[in-house]
């Protein structure tokens, strides 16, 4: 799959950076390719264009706060996690995700 | 960038000789104390306290990563304290911390360098390997070398 994803904690200082990592490792684990997002106190890095986000299959948002512009993933299949889940367990996490398409 | 912006030896103690996590926090902040970079102990460590109260700052596999965002903080930067005693901590595995990384943020910074390696520093702890590593190394500079990940 082609994942895009934002990862966000509440106070934008650690815990979004290890999310993101995280997922990136779990998706890759997976064999998909995934881009994310991070919004912490330093404002927002590796930003998605609209490509990215147009060509995914996923928006996955790992987030513990409301994230800005969110109206980008409109219409697209949205997945919505604590950071906690996946910097707990990111591959079965990806799994999980994995799964729960499977039986739409 | 420079990794040694926000941490160097005097902020690394491999032998804490704690038992509690308030204690863990109390001893970190000394050290950033004696360092300049927290002006003011005690309002930092209320301020940690603050963020504690959000959520939980263990990561699992043994390791607490702390934070305040504080007035109190002069310098953007990080304590890393390693104790091999079993320290109490809020933690996603339930698991017993022995390794703390204490990270002391300024409320206004006038660039985004530090926190950048901030950030780097949180990628660093992605990485399961890494973790092992910072637990069992004696080599400070070898600490800072596992938190210096680089973006890719």
């Amino acid at each position: 799959m082609k994942i895009v994803g934002v990862a966000a904690c509440t106070a934008g200082i650690a815990h979004t950076y290890i999310a993101a990592e995280k997922l990136r490792k779990g998706a890759e684990a997976r064999g998909h390719e995934i881009h994310i997002e991070t919004q912490g106190t330093i404002g927002s890095e590796n930003e998605l264009t609209s490509e990215q986000i147009a060509e995914a299959d996923l928006v996955i948002l790992a987030t513990d706060i409301k994230i800005n512009g969110e109206e980008r993933f409109k219409g697209k299949k949205i997945v919505r996690v604590k950071t906690a889940t996946v910097i707990k367990s990111p591959v079965q996490f990806m799994e999980k995700v994995e799964k729960s398409l499977a039986n739409v | 960038m420079q990794m040694e912006q926000i941490i160097n030896e005097s902020l690394i103690d491999l032998n804490l000789e704690v038992t509690t996590k308030d204690e863990a926090i109390r001893a970190l902040t000394a050290l950033l104390y004696q360092e300049g970079n927290v002006s003011d102990p005690d309002l930092f460590i209320r301020d940690v306290y603050r963020r504690e109260a959000e959520g939980q700052t263990g990561l699992g596999n043994h390791i607490a990563i702390p934070h305040g965002k504080s007035d109190a903080v002069k310098i953007t930067s990080i304590a890393v304290g390693r104790t091999k005693h079993d320290l109490a901590w809020e933690s996603l595995d339930e698991k017993p911390v022995h390794f703390v990384i204490l990270f002391a943020v300024r409320n206004v910074d006038k660039t985004t360098v530090h926190l950048k390696l901030l950030s780097q520093v949180a990628t660093a702890l992605a990485d399961d390997e890494t973790l092992e590593n910072l637990l069992f190394t004696n080599n400070k500079k070898e600490i800072i070398q596992l938190l210096s990940h680089q973006m890719k």
